[in-house]
């Protein structure tokens, strides 16, 4: 069980982290999901000892790793984690086998067992061919494989991964995707995975925390964050397309919205309703129920169309079946539903 | 395979990281730079030595001993620094922008002046030029049967062109830097815009390079005021004083206090052009940094005036290295200086003592003074290279990886500090806070481990910035992923980071053996007869008339300064599998 309790982390009088508070069991993998300098590195940093927490506890497996209330901390090689750098971090003037094998070496492995353990992992992550290779001289996704080996050779209760596919081009990266699950399945390990890419969140993840401004906006399963966003910030950051989020305002017996006047039944005077892609539809000529916007973009996806429509600072995606008479920069109406998927308040929480 | 059970416990963490390793640099730092500064400025105010402020500012030998000489100091900091951007700029622009023939040769030539000791050209325009106005032997023109005025023999204007031939160097290489980040770009725009050559030059060249300008500057003024080798042999004969050179006689004749006081008024004035120039270029927008594609596709077309001006950079680079380098070999050889060129002997570098050649003086090879001063310095380098980049790769690394706090600011300002102090004054402060015992300590003056802890501390400012460089190259998280393994401070640094930086290291070492062996300022008041330095020795032979004994010392602190840099250059060269393409 990993555990973490009102973590917070100051840097001077800036928070980075503010509060946290998260739990999963034992081989989950753990996604931290939020846009660039929200916090979630510093997370990391903390959870593998490389910063001490400010105040709150993190606990492995039933022992405070780090107190941040009574300064208190594990060294990071005595926490039975390992990190994977975002840039990897492969010693440049070591060998393959000569970044597995060095951990080992500290941590005082009698040698043959040192030897085994550094083959097998080699194996374990189809690299053992370029073990005598040094890290300049193989290729970025080889490279990502050597530092991963590196970080599992210790057999660690707790894997720790910063960004670690950024690095890779589109195609890698879903590769790496499937072989970092297949490893997930192997180990057992605990993983803790940060990432800015919602896709990445998506598909590997048993539980997302979704970050954003140093706070945990929502936790769950990666089905939970799609069907029943927390926040405003947590339906605009996931899902593929992201949700649309239309401010709304009462006006007489309905509301004014992307500044047309329509029906509609908000539960406050002032607020954002939410639409998925798929729940708005394009048509022909302007109805009651309809936005008008100037098409920006067009885009082939899996047999539909995606379509963004821009109005003053509004913008809108659908998925729709199809779209030929139009091109962009011509006008388009956006049709809503009656009702929105879900209501939020202008501060983002959600109103049931 | 969470079958590793949680192997210890925790501990309190009762410092920020890095606490303890800013403190230990802090202390050293405070030992080996901070205190003997303070020490020598609190010297001059004990009851008994307070009397020399009045003296030297106000009293009735304040104008010789101090208002003269200031004048003489100013005088050659303002025309060498103006000289030195005029000339080291007009080089850059030359080697940089246009399409002069032999640009690279030109370049190299033009970074050469200062590789070689200031004391060499000195030397070597005595050999030409001296005259017999202060007696003893004259110089290769006289001897020609020309007649050499005394201001071109001594004094002010020898010293002048000397020092701009030296320190000319130093702005070549800053304002060359600076230009060659001047994007293509800017220049064709210019062009596109109608601009022509002059236009271009005055209104977009000029401007974008104006910090690199006045940097260059500043820094020429202050190694001009400081310096003390040339001033010392081409004016002291006829009683032409700097602030230098009065600090040192001041010293010699045993007035310490009024030394000391001269010494501090000296690091006040060239500091304070160094600071007003950082203050300039800081107070304004850097534009040199703006990088781009780079790579001047197109050079300013010279044309017919091609040929002329590289040979007017000619003249100027061949009178600061080759010049100066011919002369002091052929006088190493010759009888006299007034026949350079003819009657040979080598009895200067292989004779044994003869009562009729040079008072008795044996040649270089059986003379035990020189054997001596070649092996105290050559060990002096090895220890001030090794020790320097120790402390500078500590300092750097503890600002790198630390950069918060006030701790790692103050680090930062004192390992710069002896930048701002003129040698002499950085040696004077020395004696000042090692020349006693201080408490169960002996008194360190005459000893070897003075001059190697003084050599350190004053060259801290290059060990650091070269461990810098170094430390910047290997990114904090190859350590950090050392650490997360749990290896120690020491081991990451043995295992991780050393392994790393060894060439950066290497060179910077040898860097600073090449500074300390041709250093003639620190070392000149440290020197004693028992713990001789080659440098001090050629300063000397060359005061008392010596000047073959002096030519051939310089020869092969040359010799050894060109070995080592090839030396350096060989080193960095080897072969690390890790680095190839």
């Amino acid at each position: 069980m990993l555990e973490i309790k009102n973590l917070t982390k100051r840097f001077g009088t800036f928070e980075a982290v503010k509060d946290v508070s998260i739990s999963v069991p034992d081989g989950a993998f753990l996604v931290l999901l939020g846009p660039s300098g929200c916090g979630k590195s510093t997370l990391l940093r903390m959870l593998a000892g490389l910063e001490q927490a400010s105040s709150g506890q993190i606990i492995f497996d039933d022992q405070v790793v780090s107190d941040g209330d009574k300064n208190w901390s594990v060294d990071p090689a005595k926490r039975n984690s390992g990190l994977v750098f975002q840039s990897y971090a492969l010693w440049p003037h070591m060998s393959v086998r000569g970044n597995v094998e060095w951990p080992l070496k500290v941590m005082n492995m009698p040698t043959a067992e040192r030897k085994s353990r550094t083959d097998e992992v080699l194996t374990l992550l189809d690299i053992h061919a370029l073990a005598d290779r040094y890290p300049n001289e193989i290729s970025g996704g080889q490279q990502q494989r050597v530092a991963i080996a590196r970080t599992i050779a210790p057999k660690p209760g707790v894997l720790l991964f910063d960004e670690p596919l950024s690095n890779l081009d589109a195609k890698l990266r879903v590769e790496m995707r499937t072989e970092l699950m297949r490893l997930h399945r192997a180990t057992g390990a605990t993983t803790v995975y940060v990432t800015h890419d919602q896709i990445e969140a998506m598909t590997m993840a048993t539980h997302v925390a979704v970050i954003n401004e140093g706070r945990v906006q929502q936790f769950g399963a990666p089905s939970d964050l799609v069907d029943h966003p927390e926040t405003a910030f947590v339906a605009t950051f996931v899902g593929t397309p992201p949700n649309n989020i239309i401010p709304v305002k009462k006006q007489g017996d309905g509301v004014s919205a992307g500044g047309h006047v329509m029906a509609m039944e908000p539960p406050n005077d002032d607020c954002l309703a939410m639409y998925r892609a798929e729940m708005l539809n394009i048509v022909d000529a302007p109805t009651p129920r309809t936005i008008s916007m100037e098409l920006v973009e067009t885009s082939a996806i899996a047999g539909r169309m995606m379509v963004t429509g821009l109005s003053d600072t509004l913008r809108l995606t659908a998925i729709v079946d199809r779209l030929d008479t139009v091109r962009v920069g011509d006008t388009v109406h956006f049709e809503l539903p009656h009702q929105p998927q879900s209501w939020f308040s202008l501060t983002g929480e959600r109103i049931e | 395979m969470v079958d590793v059970p949680m192997r210890a416990h925790g501990r309190r963490v009762f410092f920020q990281q890095g606490t303890v390793l800013k403190l230990v640099v802090v202390l050293i730092l405070l030992l080996l730079i901070v205190f003997p500064l303070i020490r020598t400025v609190v010297f001059t105010f004990q009851p008994d030595t307070i009397g020399a402020w009045g003296d030297v500012l106000q009293g009735r030998l304040s104008k010789n001993l101090f208002y003269k000489p200031l004048g003489n100091t100013l005088l050659i900091g303002a025309i060498v620094s103006t000289g030195c951007v005029l000339l080291g700029g007009f080089l850059a622009w030359l080697v940089v922008m246009t399409n002069v023939p032999f640009r690279r040769t030109i370049g190299v030539m033009a970074t050469l002046p200062f590789m070689i000791p200031s004391f060499a050209a000195a030397l070597a325009w005595g050999t030409l030029f001296r005259n017999d106005r202060v007696g003893g032997q004259i110089g290769w023109i006289q001897g020609l049967g020309f007649d050499v005025p005394d201001w071109l023999a001594w004094g002010i204007v020898p010293t002048l062109i000397v020092l701009t031939l030296h320190y000319f160097s130093l702005a070549f290489t800053i304002i060359a830097a600076a230009l060659a980040t001047v994007n293509s770009d800017l220049v064709e725009a210019a062009q596109i815009a109608g601009a022509k050559g002059r236009r271009i030059l005055m209104g977009i060249i000029l401007p974008v390079t104006t910090p690199a300008l006045v940097a260059a500057g500043s820094l020429c003024f202050a190694g001009a005021v400081s310096n003390f080798a040339t001033p010392a042999l081409l004016g002291l004969p006829v009683r032409m004083q700097t602030l230098s050179t009065r600090l040192f006689g001041m010293i010699e004749v045993g007035q310490v206090g009024r030394g000391y006081v001269i010494g501090i008024l000296l690091v006040i004035i060239s500091g304070a052009f160094l600071w007003a120039g950082n203050r300039f270029i800081s107070g304004r927008r850097s534009y040199a940094t703006i990088t781009g594609k780079g790579g001047h596709a197109k050079r300013f077309d010279l044309r017919a005036a091609r040929w002329p001006l590289f040979c007017v950079a000619m003249v100027f680079l061949l009178a600061s290295t080759v010049v100066p380098t011919i002369v002091l070999f052929a006088s190493s050889f010759a009888p006299s200086s007034a026949n350079l060129f003819s009657g040979w002997t080598t009895h200067y570098w292989i004779g044994t003592s003869n009562p009729s050649f040079a008072q008795g003086i044996p040649g270089i090879l059986y003379n035990a003074d020189i054997t001596r001063a070649l092996v105290v310095t050559l060990a002096l380098g090895v220890c001030v290279a090794f020790l320097g980049m120790m402390i500078g790769l500590l300092v750097s690394y503890t600002t790198a990886r630390y950069r918060d706090g006030w701790l790692s600011a103050a680090i930062t300002q004192f390992s710069f500090l002896p930048l701002l102090v003129p040698g002499i004054a950085f040696g004077a402060a020395y004696i000042a806070y090692l020349g006693a015992p201080i408490g169960p300590f002996p008194a360190l003056y005459g000893t070897f481990a003075l001059l190697v802890i003084a050599g350190t501390a004053y060259l801290l400012p290059f060990s650091v910035q070269t461990g810098r460089a170094v430390i910047q190259q290997v990114s904090g998280e190859l350590e950090e992923s050392a650490r997360i393994t749990g290896a120690g401070f020491l081991r990451r640094l043995a295992s991780i980071t050393v392994p790393l930086a060894i060439r950066g290291l290497s060179a910077g070492g040898i860097l600073i053996f090449v500074k300390i062996i041709r250093d003639l300022s620190l070392v000149v008041l440290l020197f004693t007869p028992t713990m001789p330095v080659m440098s001090v020795l050629a300063y000397r032979y060359a005061s008392e008339g010596f000047a073959q004994f002096a030519n051939a010392i310089t020869v092969v602190i040359l010799v050894i300064s060109i070995v080592a840099t090839l030396l350096a250059s060989r080193l960095q060269a080897k072969s690390q599998p890790w680095l190839k393409d």
